[in-house]
């Protein structure tokens, strides 16, 4: 037997209970609670509406699902394992494997949608579309460049952060649109299902970015700043344009942008950083607001669905003495 | 206030949903709702309404076009029907919710056939409703209009929805089915929840008799595949019947916790479940008898029994013998194989289910049996788990018409609002009015398509009364819910109303000549069920409960009242063999503007999601800014003084009442579990949803959310 000529690094079982960051812990417990997958949300209930739609609106639903799903697909199979190499604690490696997963579950989503509602050729044009639509390019290319660069973990968290809680809301509009007005409800209930996973992931990526960026020297933290808001500038750009060509038609447009005027300002604070919109730009249809709260207070009706409420819950044994009658 | 130049280029929609942002100093906007109703109509109502000159030609159009069911109208004078049409409209009735008017004219108003225009304003349907139930009796129909207009009493969903029309689903909103071990059951009973689906109203079916996952056919082991396949072909067949598109079918399915099948059956909730055994939309209630309890005190296991052979050895269905009282002999009785799981981890499987899925639903059996004041078992709940009532096996030939039709289970629903009912001043009159119209509803339903349905009713005429806007009404007087206040009146509020529908019941069996069948084998008849109102007071106990009713100018009943009561009624019997029931009151208590039932709210602004209207939001009843502190919500309230709150009033209720519980979500089985213990030894019938919620992890907010807000 010889010694091993290149030694490396001696493997680390990861100990949960020893915890080096309370925010692993806390992050880690509540995606897990939040579990779920698309099977459990009765997407069929909404054939009939989706039949109510013009076929323009069907056509862009359809879109704006493609795009949310290339966004899933990046994250899932290159930005949240871009992530880990940097990871700072080992918990956090098992926290970016859960958002890995949990993307490819919003992914796999989508296409559930697809099968409930849709026509195969439908999907497919749609699909292809995707792929040639020069501003959904643009902006995963954007996004990818960072994921790319292995030199610079905290610009790839910018990136992630940016994606997770900026890039998919010009999409995630549309189906809170429908659903503030009684159109594709369950659609609306699956959809809410991601947001609360993705607002979770832009913080909790965000809160990263911040205790990297916190150990920084003075000149290095300002030209990253200065990096995070040239990005959100080219992106924003792109995000506008692609806002044009999808919501021109329904005259949503304005109220889209300043949803994203909204969802900017978010990314940044997640980031540690000031707003870049003023107040009086963020001003977003009341309805789309209130539509988008990641809470579970929600009131339905079994005529209905399951709603977007119920997490998997913990067990606990009973004591002798609960039993004590 | 909000100002002008904010509110007038916004939509509808848009001012209701501001009710869930709070302003710039941080109160709630109810005003943009006020603004919301009103715009509704001025932007779409109104624009969208057929417009006629006068009563006359209105009538005379939706006759003549085949939307108004002319029969209603013709047992009237033609001068009755102007008075109550200009009674109805001098009240002037306004929506206070955008709610209540939107779910309104979105899903009871009748439409031309397009669905593109109203035809009615909401006093034509209550006006409709009105005539429909009051048969050709000017004087009460003039009363209900006037119940129903001044939201005192509200018809059930079908009800109120179809009276007077000529393209209508049934009146009655709830059906309950037992199916029995055998093919034609089986097949028959999916036969009737297509049926009745396709009429209106949820469908539960009792699964506790047919026999396990494995169990023999004809001698031959390994055979029957189960409770599960039949929930499958159940929750299809509730999927493709709906009422005129007007709601979706809904069915629930009973099984008792001793059936070998339990496990697999609360498994099909789960959230991994394989698809081929998920069940999504059918909901699921255990029946738990009180054996099961004390064998989980023990810390023993709880034997499951196969139904085929219970069946075989007591010579009836396994749901027509009382477990506990059978427990011992059976597990000793070698014929009858069985299976084994531990109590406690039974009820703890329970409960984890519960968290992914909110189900299922529990019935106590031995608490509903011991309170039952009619001779026959209970042994299944209805989708909304309020219904409780005897029902009996049929048996069928091989055609699948009847050897010997048993009686299944059908009832009408409708509730009191208790702050109107309160300011009404007259709770007798009020009760009365009520019961006469559920009582009609009865006796104008003749579902043919289930016979054994059909039976029941015509022999049983059950019905069931219930309230709501218990916490709006407490809140509005300044009493906290689940306070001793709270309890006191719930108590005695609860005590009235059922000395009242006893009166009215028994007025109708004098005025019929006819009491309902088996009231000579019921607890009515001996006078026993009256022993606790004549050996004891029932009068409120705190001084501000006192002064309510005093206030009110409501009498509560003395011990003489209810003795004299005890006399008519063993005299001349009941008319319904059933009376009360508390639903969970979803969709009226909006257009009712009413809090639901007899639950506390579930938060200051609610978020509704229904199919067919998507998010709104509702504003507690009587809330503003300034007594935000009598609106706890359910979960700030707890599960106990809900469960206090329902047994008060449950021991005045001869049926049961929808009571649901709800946890933050860091809470764990066993504090689910442990409610459930206090619930059951508290004497509550049944719990119907478990609702959880998860507040928002910090720095993922909405910004200036209400309902993300603690």
């Amino acid at each position: 037997m010889k010694d091993f000529i290149c030694p490396r690094p001696v493997p680390r079982a990861v100990n949960w209970n020893r915890i080096e960051d309370d925010i692993d812990l806390d992050v880690w417990n509540r995606l897990t609670v939040n579990f779920w997958l698309p099977e459990k949300v009765p997407l069929s209930n909404d054939v009939q509406s989706w039949s109510q739609l013009t076929d323009e609106e069907r056509q862009l639903t359809i879109r704006v699902f493609t795009g949310l799903t290339l966004l899933d697909t990046i994250q899932n199979g290159i930005g949240a394992p871009a992530l880990m190499p940097d990871a700072i604690t080992p918990h956090e490696e098992a926290v970016l494997s859960n958002i890995a997963f949990m993307e490819a579950v919003h992914a796999r989503s989508y296409s559930s949608v697809f099968s409930t509602l849709c026509s195969t050729s439908e999907v497919e044009e749609a699909f292809r579309w995707s792929a040639e639509n020069e501003h959904l390019q643009a902006k995963s290319r954007l996004i990818l460049d960072e994921y790319d660069s292995p030199a610079t973990p905290l610009k790839k968290k910018i990136a992630s952060v940016f994606l997770e809680s900026f890039l998919f809301y010009s999409g995630f509009y549309l189906p809170m649109h429908w659903s503030s007005r009684a159109r594709l409800t369950n659609t609306a209930d699956l959809i809410r299902l991601i947001i609360r996973d993705e607002a979770i992931h832009g913080y909790y990526i965000g809160y990263k970015f911040q205790r990297g960026y916190e150990r920084l020297p003075e000149a290095e933290r300002a030209e990253l700043k200065e990096f995070a808001f040239s990005l959100l500038f080219d992106l924003y750009d792109i995000e506008a344009r692609y806002a044009e060509q999808l919501y021109d038609g329904l005259g949503l447009t304005e109220d889209v942008k300043s949803f994203l005027h909204y969802n900017a300002n978010k990314a940044l604070q997640n980031l540690g950083f000031e707003a870049l919109f003023p107040d009086d730009a963020c001003k977003v249809n009341p309805a789309i607001m209130a539509a988008l709260s990641p809470n579970s207070d929600e009131n339905h009706d079994f005529f209905s669905g399951s709603g977007s409420s119920y997490v998997i819950g913990k067990a606990v044994a009973t004591e002798d003495e609960d039993w004590d009658f | 206030m909000l100002d002008a130049s904010v509110t007038t280029d916004l939509d509808y929609h848009a001012l209701n949903a501001m009710l869930n942002l709070y302003d710039d100093t941080g109160r709630i906007q109810f005003e943009a709702d006020r603004m919301a109703a009103r715009q509704y109509f001025l932007q779409h109502v109104n624009r969208n309404t057929v417009f006629f000159h006068s009563l006359e030609e209105k009538l005379r159009y939706l006759v003549d076009e085949g939307y108004y069911e002319p029969q209603v109208l013709a047992q009237y004078d033609r001068k009755d029907l102007h008075a109550i049409w200009e009674a109805a409209f001098a009240l002037k009735f306004r929506f206070p919710s955008f709610l209540g008017a939107f779910k309104y004219y979105t899903s009871y108003t009748l439409k031309t056939r397009d669905g593109q225009r109203y035809l009615e304003r909401y006093e034509d349907r209550v006006v409709m409703n009105a005539l429909t139930l009051a048969r050709g009796d000017a004087d009460l129909a003039m009363r209900l209009m006037r119940e129903i207009i001044e939201g005192r009493f509200q018809p059930a969903t079908p009800t109120f929805l179809n009276a007077g029309k000529k393209a209508r689903g049934e009146f009655v909103s709830c059906f309950l089915l037992r199916l029995e071990d055998n093919m034609e059951s089986i097949g028959r009973g999916i036969n009737s929840a297509l049926q009745l689906s396709k009429r209106g109203g949820g469908v539960a079916l009792m699964l506790t008799n047919i026999r396990e996952h494995g169990a023999p056919i004809k001698g031959i082991e390994n055979q029957s595949s189960g409770v599960i396949p039949v929930m499958k072909l159940l929750e299809d067949s509730f999927s493709y019947a709906n009422q005129l598109g007007a709601r979706q079918g809904a069915g629930a399915v009973y099984l008792n916790a001793h059936h070998p099948d339990i496990l697999r059956f609360l498994d099909t909730k789960r959230e991994n479940a394989d698809e081929k055994i998920r069940i999504k939309t059918l909901s699921l209630g255990v029946v738990i008898p009180d054996v099961t309890f004390e064998l989980a005190k023990k810390n023993e296991d709880m034997y499951l029994f196969s139904p085929h052979d219970v069946e075989k050895v007591y010579g009836c269905a396994f749901s027509d013998i009382s477990v506990t009282e059978k427990y011992a002999e059976m597990v000793d009785d070698p014929r009858i194989r069985k299976a084994k799981i531990n109590a406690r981890a039974f009820f703890q499987t329970l409960a984890e289910i519960q968290f992914e899925s909110g189900y299922p639903y529990i019935m106590f059996e031995d608490t509903v049996n011991a309170a039952n004041p009619i001779a026959g078992r209970i042994a299944m709940s209805n989708l909304c788990s309020e219904i409780l009532q005897v029902n009996e096996a049929s048996q069928f030939n091989d055609d699948l018409s009847y050897a010997q039709m048993g009686t299944d289970i059908s009832c009408n629903l409708g509730s009191m609002n208790i702050a109107r009912s309160m300011d009404g001043g007259d709770l007798g009159a009020t009760v009365n009015t009520a019961i006469r119209a559920l009582n009609a509803v009865s006796e104008m339903s003749s579902i043919e398509s289930v016979p054994s349905i059909r039976k029941g009713n015509d022999e049983g005429h059950a019905i069931g009364l219930g309230q709501m806007n218990l916490h709006g009404y407490l809140a509005r007087e300044h009493i906290h819910y689940g306070s001793a206040e709270g309890i006191d009146f719930t108590n005695i509020y609860f005590c009235t109303v059922l000395f009242h529908a006893l009166t009215a019941s028994n007025a109708l069996a004098r005025e019929r000549g006819q009491t309902f069948k088996g009231f000579a084998a019921s607890t009515y008849a001996d006078g026993s069920f009256f022993e606790k109102y004549v050996t004891r007071d029932w009068q409120p106990e705190t001084a501000r409960v006192q002064e309510l009713f005093a206030q009110a100018g409501i009498d509560v009943p003395s011990r003489d009242d209810w003795a004299a009561l005890r006399a008519a009624v063993m005299q001349d019997g009941l008319y319904n063999r059933n009376l009360q029931a508390v639903p969970p009151t979803g969709s009226i208590s909006y257009i009712n503007y009413a809090t639901s039932s007899i639950h506390p709210i579930t938060s200051k602004i609610e978020i509704r999601k229904e199919g067919k209207i998507g998010r709104v939001y509702y504003p507690a009843p009587y809330m503003t800014n300034d007594n935000l502190e009598f609106y706890r919500d359910a979960y700030e309230i707890g599960p106990e003084a809900i469960i206090d709150t329902y047994a008060a009033a449950t021991q005045h209720v001869d049926q049961g009442l929808s009571l649901t519980l709800f946890f933050p979500a860091d809470a764990s089985t066993r504090d689910i579990n442990r409610a459930q213990i206090y619930a059951w030894r508290k004497g509550i019938k049944t719990i119907y949803y478990i609702r959880l919620r998860q507040d928002a992890l910090s720095g993922t907010e909405v910004q200036g959310c209400v309902s993300c807000s603690l």
